[in-house]
């Protein structure tokens, strides 16, 4: 392949994955090769080609705005992180699994912000999880040795809050969550 | 309309309804030191209005004034500083502002003016007429009695639909020290209503035929709008969606940015469906519902639409239609405000069948805001609420007031969170009907007093939620440990401010805003997380003094400080930062006068000087530290009894705070001993003759005694 065809064939990638990203898709090789297909542009024939590596790896260092991560599959999936956040993509990768959906979501909130969440922010998009899928999720992780750090506090009026031992003190996941249920509520 | 400089309308309109006589001062040639809005509400009061004036006499004045950015088309310009001696601050009335929202701070520039100062007192009712040059004070005995949305109707008839109104109630009239004046149908200042009643007036109407002149190079203002616009985030300057998006790398549950792809107006005619594009900067109205924030999923189908103030594309007022309330109350079906206008019916009772987001709750917010929103009665932020709650269900009420008005209330309805019950208290309120009423239309501070009751009863509780003067805290030490105490023992009123809390509830992670903070006030320690306070350092104290220069800047440019400063915005590419020479650079586009962001913030710093002064003289009292910058029992208790600094508490430290103090007046230059501004800090910012007026009066440190 020729220098000039592996910079076109690596702005026809750049293309796809933006597109993918634009319509709310992470891009995996499947997804890139189809569409350098519908386009017409040759070149590749099957996925495993060490070409193809080479050329996401160009296209990544070509174009900045994209970026990969290694799917709960272990696929490496690409994106545009300026059109579909890392933090939106991470969602759609694990949107196959409601346990790690839930648990990393979880992590990732008592880490980062910090603060415990509602189990019914997965009701809603993008996680579309229904009541009965929760419920069957938390249920799961309660039994499984790699999820014991997903535990839950309850405030003042009832309502459950999820959070991760390992990132949030059980007294300050309740300090927090009374706050979200309630004090922000009432506090204008 | 004075075109020689931008950004000014030129003229501060003066009505003396003692003489009738209507006269005009050149705004930038007297006032241009001070801003416009509480800028020169202080300046008049410390000017004209002496010590020992009361809040009701005619010797007090009422100054309505905006700022060089009201009436502009910069976002969030809206605001009308509303300044008087305020009859609800206790023991003794003290200067402080109100702020309302709406049209009436663009059309009182569009007629011409920056301010208007009524003063005296009228023999009768009358409302005042402001047609660009034409001033008339008018009768207004057929209007005195009714509500304000007759009122505004009444007068809107009479004047033509371009007119904005600004009018009290009933509880104004009746002179309830807890009383707002109200313009564009939902945007209060609280506190000042029955100062408008005690001088018999009912009401402003103001209509402008004229325009803003923006002094500046007109592409670079409109770029700076547009740049602006792009830094907005959603009601409060909630910077995240509280969904996640595909646009942004965070979320938060809790952030007033509800709007959603798949929402939908459900009342509007036809239903409007947000349909993504929410990073639009035509589609930004979409990102807030202060019901939907509030009342849950449920009043995404009883929405209309968001209403708001001139210029601002947050339209934090959203337009509720309950048809059901009309059959079941006989009330109107819709309403409309935000925060704790919103939630004022909501905001009596201890419970509601069903919790703060049940078909209870949104019936009582509804109820609320019929009745007050028309009677004109002031919430103190929730205090009046929150005052009847502690009441009835400590047993003092029952013991303090006769038998028979007593039994006249239904309790019943009252505890089980029954919105009937509102019919009840509200009118009596804004009527000073009976002992209860009358008690809770006064003001924390003078109930207490009535009913002999100790302050500290109220100090040491933490529900009560009360702070000091007679009003309650608003976003302190719960949101923004220290800075948040500092900020709230500044004022004579809720402190009001918002600069502080909006970045700490910006939704991004504590990482980030750690960031941003070492970026704007020099260093991460700046921001704690919230419930997880460091002992205090110069950081926070600088953030502190930022807070409140900001929102004396913001309540006199005419900018909001509900939605503003704008330090953290929702653009990735930008590391959430916003700007925080965004005041700076319009005002210097608008009036023409460069003016960096250290310069505009001394203005700022000069106002706040001012309340300072005044604060000191009417007080007649210069130690500030123990007898006017105080901070409430309960900011030092924990209900699990857990220690100051351990995560999980709100708790504070008195030897911490005592040193959070002894910092911010280092950084303002004021007396650590007293609090009080030196002679040098006046002079810094060039209030010489006010340090000299003090210091005749032996109130400036270091004068002779």
């Amino acid at each position: 392949m020729t220098g000039e065809e592996c910079k076109t064939l690596s702005h026809a990638l750049a293309v796809a994955i933006r597109e993918a990203s634009a319509t709310g898709k992470l891009a995996g090789k499947d997804l890139l090769l189809s569409s350098l297909k519908e386009r017409g542009i040759p070149g590749f024939e099957e996925q495993e080609s060490p070409d193809m590596e080479a050329l996401l790896a160009q296209t990544l260092a070509t174009h900045r705005d994209l970026a990969a991560l290694t799917s709960i599959t272990g696929e490496t999936l690409y994106h545009s992180p300026t059109l579909l956040s890392r933090t939106y993509a991470s969602i759609l990768d694990r949107k196959g699994s409601p346990v790690v959906l839930i648990a990393e979501e979880v992590r990732m909130n008592s880490a980062q912000y910090p603060r415990p969440i509602p189990p019914d922010l997965f009701e809603r998009a993008p996680f579309d999880l229904s009541p009965a899928e929760i419920e069957a999720a938390l249920k799961c992780m309660a039994m499984s040795s790699e999820f014991q750090d997903i535990s839950f506090t309850t405030t003042s009026t009832g309502a459950v809050y999820l959070f991760s031992t390992r990132h949030l003190e059980r007294p300050y996941a309740a300090f927090l969550a009374e706050r979200a249920d309630t004090g922000l509520l009432s506090n204008p | 309309m004075a075109t020689t400089n931008g950004g000014f309308a030129g003229k501060v309109l003066r009505v003396d309804l003692s003489t009738g006589k209507i006269s005009f001062d050149d705004t930038v040639e007297r006032y241009r030191e001070v801003l416009g809005g509480t800028g020169i509400g202080y300046k008049v009061i410390w000017e004209e209005v002496s010590a020992g004036v009361a809040p009701f006499d005619a010797a007090n004045k009422i100054v309505f004034a905006t700022g060089a950015l009201a009436g502009t088309g910069v976002p969030c310009n809206g605001r009308t500083a509303v300044t008087t001696l305020f009859p609800s601050c206790w023991p003794k009335p003290l200067v402080a502002s109100g702020h309302m929202g709406g049209q009436f701070a663009a059309k009182l520039k569009y007629a011409g003016y920056d301010a208007l100062i009524v003063e005296g007192k009228s023999d009768k009712p009358v409302w005042l007429f402001i047609r660009d040059g034409r001033v008339e004070i008018r009768d207004a005995r057929h209007l005195w009695g009714t509500g304000i949305r007759r009122t505004t109707l009444e007068i809107s008839q009479e004047m033509g639909p371009e007119c904005a109104v600004a009018a009290i109630g009933q509880a104004g009239e009746n002179l309830v020290p807890l009383s707002v004046v109200m313009n564009s149908v939902s945007h209060s200042a609280g506190g000042v209503g029955a100062v408008m009643g005690a001088k018999n007036l009912k009401a402003i109407g103001v209509q402008g035929s004229g325009s803003v002149r923006i002094a500046g190079d007109r592409s670079e203002w409109e770029r700076l709008v547009k740049f602006h616009l792009s830094i907005l985030g959603g009601n409060n300057q909630h910077v995240v969606p509280s969904f996640p998006d595909p646009h942004s790398e965070y979320y938060n549950p809790r952030s007033r940015w509800v709007g959603a792809p798949g929402r939908r107006w459900g009342a509007a005619d036809p239903p409007v469906e947000i349909n993504g594009g929410l990073y639009d900067l035509n589609r930004i109205a979409f990102r807030s519902n202060s019901g939907a924030f509030f009342l849950g999923e449920q009043a995404w189908k009883h929405t209309v639409r968001g209403n708001g103030c001139t210029g601002c594309p947050i339209r934090c007022h959203t337009i509720l239609k309950v048809p059901s309330i009309a059959a079941k109350y006989g009330i109107r079906e819709i309403a409309q405000n935000t925060c704790g206008g919103l939630n004022f019916g909501r905001a009596f009772f201890k419970a509601l069948p069903g919790g703060l987001q049940s078909q209870a709750a949104l019936e009582a917010c509804m109820v609320g805001m019929h009745m007050a929103d028309d009677m004109g009665v002031w919430c103190n932020y929730g205090q009046l609420q929150r005052d009847l709650i502690k009441l009835y269900y400590d047993g003092t009420l029952k013991a303090k007031i006769g038998s028979l008005e007593y039994a006249s209330y239904s309790w019943d309805k009252y505890e089980s969170g029954d919105p009937l019950f509102l019919f009840e208290i509200i009118p009596r309120v804004a009527m000073r009907q009976g002992e209860l009423a009358q008690g809770l239309g006064l003001g924390t501070g003078y109930l207490l007093d009535h009913w002999s009751i100790p302050e500290e009863v109220w100090t040491k509780d933490s529900a009560c939620a009360y702070w000091k003067l007679g009003h309650p805290k608003h976003h302190a030490n719960e949101d923004d440990g220290q800075c948040g105490v500092i900020i709230n023992t500044q004022y004579n009123r809720d402190s009001q401010c918002h600069s502080h809390v909006n970045f700490i509830r910006n939704g991004l992670p504590l990482e980030v805003q750690k960031k941003l903070a070492a970026e704007i006030w020099g260093a991460p320690e700046a921001v704690d997380g919230v419930g997880d306070y460091t002992p205090m350092n110069m950081h926070k104290a600088r953030r502190a003094r930022w807070s409140l220069v900001r929102k004396e800047l913001h309540d006199s440019l005419g900018l909001c400080n509900w939605m503003g400063p704008w330090v953290a915005s929702p653009l990735k590419e930008r590391g959430y930062s916003g700007d925080d020479s965004l005041e700076s650079r319009f005002y210097s586009l608008a009036t023409g006068q460069q003016t960096s962001r250290e310069e505009l913030d001394l203005i700022g710093e000069r106002i706040f000087a001012l309340h300072r002064a005044l604060t000191i003289r009417d007080m007649g009292e210069m130690d500030m530290r123990t007898r006017h910058d105080l901070a409430p029992r309960w900011i030092y208790q924990d209900t699990n009894g857990a220690q100051a600094f351990t995560r999980g508490t709100i708790r504070m430290d008195p030897q911490d705070i005592a040193k959070a103090m002894d910092m911010f007046y280092e950084l303002m230059g004021w007396e650590k001993a007293t609090g009080a501004p030196t002679a040098d800090a006046y002079a810094r910012l060039g209030l010489k003759s006010v340090a000299e007026d003090l210091a005749a009066k032996k109130l400036l440190p270091g004068a002779k005694q």
